[in-house]
């Protein structure tokens, strides 16, 4: 018999075991030993075992009756449920992800694990304590799988598809073809802003009605266009109880973790493009944000510290917040730091609010830590966190109490692609802004720009901000003198408000954001080009880079 | 029409492969169940010449839904399907009225073996 044709639903359904296999360890340690878990994971071990042998894969068949044997023994109470129970049955669901995938990417031969299924159907309770899951190396296939862009989130998506297949109400779609739909639909309000151009030069045409059931129609091809591509929150969170887990009970942290609200939906896009992020935010949690047991008690708190991410919608956006209940962030010790950094000077340091101070980890080469540990001084930084959050047009903001822990909450459109920017003419280009980068548009008046230092600053409110000049800053020819007045633009460059003067501002408008190809797609300040109505093209910036 | 039978088993991965090997021997597979509940519903609804069981499911022990199956229908055919390990609870559903098993993995040769022997 023609297996093959089964191996794609093999792969998907067996990851998806794997995943609820991780999961359901996970609460079993902060469950204890229930029966029903238990006898859930026993479940898991033992499908994937009848799937791996009818395909033939002996090995992973193997090692999955080696975890279904000692869960039964478990299940059965022969054995008592301990910790290195526990880590031996991560390690072996560790093995058969990584063995899956190598599967996946064509390749029969999976990994030798004979040892590890030797020590899982060896195991006795009085025998050596294994070594802890998060020492352990996994199978290089299964880190690779991890990190490799788009490829962990393609299998992911693919199951979530399948999954529907179960009712005749849904079908497969591939990504590539909502993607494409995406596109289509962009350059359709794309041509309809060039309609619209064009109509106003003919009244005589009559197209204003039309024009504006064309744009109801799209309107709702675009929602009902962005509902195919969402998935929900849950896609991308069933490997964060492990990884606090992990990571715990690496640092001898006692941690309880929780998600809130992980059945609400959010694009693809925006899902794979914020998980390295909230990996980060994660680990900065457990690493620097919790305190360890013996200092939480002598704080008044109670050992075990909690983690919670809580996602919630309004209208237009999603609300994630990484909470918690450690030792918070102390805003004076931040900005000391940063003059010693030369990060911010004096001045600076005293016209800061406290959310402007908390803010000042996300500038690039700030890091509070003591020592740079192995655990979150590597990789990306709150830097990178905050660049990829504005990137997908959303905003970052940190709240902390001292004594009492942080929040990082991350504001996201629901969307990608198409985004409201304020459009701002600088010598010879247009540039756009997601408005959600951009604090407010002012028109300065000669009388209000000043010099401090050397600077041009004005005010604003009741301080003094620095302005910078967006001409300069891209290599544009500056205004012309003798304009009675300078428009700028307010925006938060490293957590302090800064100006960008600038030609002129033209107004908000709904783009469509294509990415772009090489070479431009790596110039750090550009995100994505859009075509206005006009024909002409404009570049989506960064505003963050301009630091 | 064929004989009709119906699948229970919580992967839908092993359900396609057994509905594959039915299908192309000429069985009517009239319905697939991935739970105990959704196998009773069935059950009642499309009336199957065979049951192929998986006896562990997510929602009930494999033994308590071959008991119901038997007292509301007596005359179904329940074959057990399930993987090395399992004996025991083989023995005893076979005590309970089950008609054969097929232990996993199976070739699609062992599948319409047994399913041909209930039918002579």
């Amino acid at each position: 018999m023609d297996m093959s044709q089964y191996r794609d639903l093999f792969v998907s359904e067996s990851h998806s075991h794997i995943r609820a296999f991780n999961d359901l360890i996970v609460q079993l340690e902060s469950k204890g030993a229930d029966k029903s878990i238990i006898d859930e994971l026993f479940r898991h071990a033992h499908s994937l075992k009848g799937m791996a042998a009818t395909m033939q894969f002996a090995s992973v068949a193997e090692l999955a009756h080696a975890m279904e044997d000692l869960l039964s023994k478990v299940r059965s109470d022969e054995f008592t449920l301990t910790p290195a129970i526990v880590d031996l049955l991560l390690e072996g669901s560790d093995c058969l992800g990584g063995m899956i995938t190598v599967i996946e990417s064509g390749n029969d031969t999976t990994p030798d694990n004979a040892d590890l299924t030797k020590r899982l159907t060896g195991f006795t309770p009085g025998s050596t304590p294994l070594p802890s899951p998060a020492t352990a190396q996994p199978p290089a296939t299964a880190d690779s799988a991890e990190t490799a862009p788009g490829r962990h989130d393609q299998t992911t998506s693919e199951q979530h598809q399948f999954r529907q297949t179960d009712s005749f109400k849904s079908v497969r779609v591939r990504t590539e073809i909502l993607d494409r739909l995406v596109n289509i639909t962009g350059e359709l309000i794309t041509t309809r802003h060039r309609l619209a151009d064009q109509a106003q030069n003919c009244p005589e045409a009559q197209l204003d009605e039309p024009l504006g059931q064309l744009s109801a129609l799209l309107r709702e091809l675009r929602d009902e266009v962005f509902r195919a591509r969402m998935l929900p929150f849950s896609f991308i969170a069933e490997r964060f109880p492990r990884l606090v887990r992990d990571l715990a009970r690496k640092l001898g942290k006692e941690i309880s973790f929780r998600i809130d609200g992980k059945n609400i939906e959010l694009d693809r896009g925006i899902l794979e493009e914020i998980t390295e992020p909230l990996v980060h935010i994660l680990r900065n949690a457990v690493d620097h944000g919790m305190e360890l047991p013996e200092e939480r008690i002598v704080a008044g708190k109670s050992s075990c510290g909690e983690i919670r991410i809580t996602i919630t919608r309004d209208k237009d956006h999603v609300l994630i917040v990484v909470a918690d209940n450690g030792h918070g962030m102390n805003p004076a010790r931040l900005i000391s730091r940063a003059i010693e950094k030369g990060i911010i000077d004096g001045a600076q340091a005293e016209a800061m609010t406290e959310e402007e101070a908390l803010m000042l980890v996300c500038t690039p080469g700030f890091s509070t830590a003591e020592t740079v540990s192995d655990v979150s001084g590597r990789g990306v930084g709150m830097d990178a966190v905050r660049s990829a959050v504005h990137n997908l047009g959303g905003t970052l903001s940190i709240k902390s109490a001292i004594g009492q822990g942080s929040s990082f909450i991350l504001k996201l459109p629901i969307s990608v692609s198409i985004i409201n920017a304020l459009l701002v003419d600088c010598g010879r280009l247009t540039v756009a802004f997601p408005v959600n980068a951009i604090d407010r548009a002012l028109e300065l008046s000669r009388r209000d720009i000043k010099e401090e230092g050397g600077q041009k600053v004005c005010s604003l409110d009741t301080r003094s901000i620095p302005l910078k000049s967006l001409n300069r800053l891209l290599g544009q020819p500056a205004p012309h003198g003798g304009a009675a007045s300078a428009p700028a633009i307010v925006t938060s460059i490293s957590g302090t408000p800064v100006g960008l003067l600038t030609d002129r501002i033209l107004g908000q408008r709904e783009i469509f954001v294509k990415p772009l190809g090489k070479p431009l797609s790596r110039m750090p300040a550009i995100t994505g080009g859009a075509i206005l109505g006009d024909g002409r093209i404009v570049f989506v910036l960064d505003v963050s880079v301009f630091a | 029409m064929g004989t009709t039978v119906m699948i229970v088993d919580d992967s839908f991965f092993m359900r396609n492969i057994l509905r594959g090997i039915l299908s192309d021997k000429g069985y009517n597979v009239v319905a697939e169940a991935a739970s105990g509940i959704e196998a009773m519903k069935y059950l009642h609804d499309r009336k199957p010449d065979i049951i192929i069981l998986d006896i562990i499911l997510p929602d009930s022990n494999g033994l308590d839904l071959l008991e119901s199956t038997l007292q509301s229908h007596p005359h179904v055919k329940v074959i057990i399907c399930s993987g090395i390990g399992q004996e025991p609870i083989i023995q005893k559903a076979l005590a309970h009225g089950a008609k054969a098993f097929i232990q996993k993995p199976f070739t699609p040769e062992k599948v319409i073996e047994v399913l041909a022997s209930l039918e002579g």
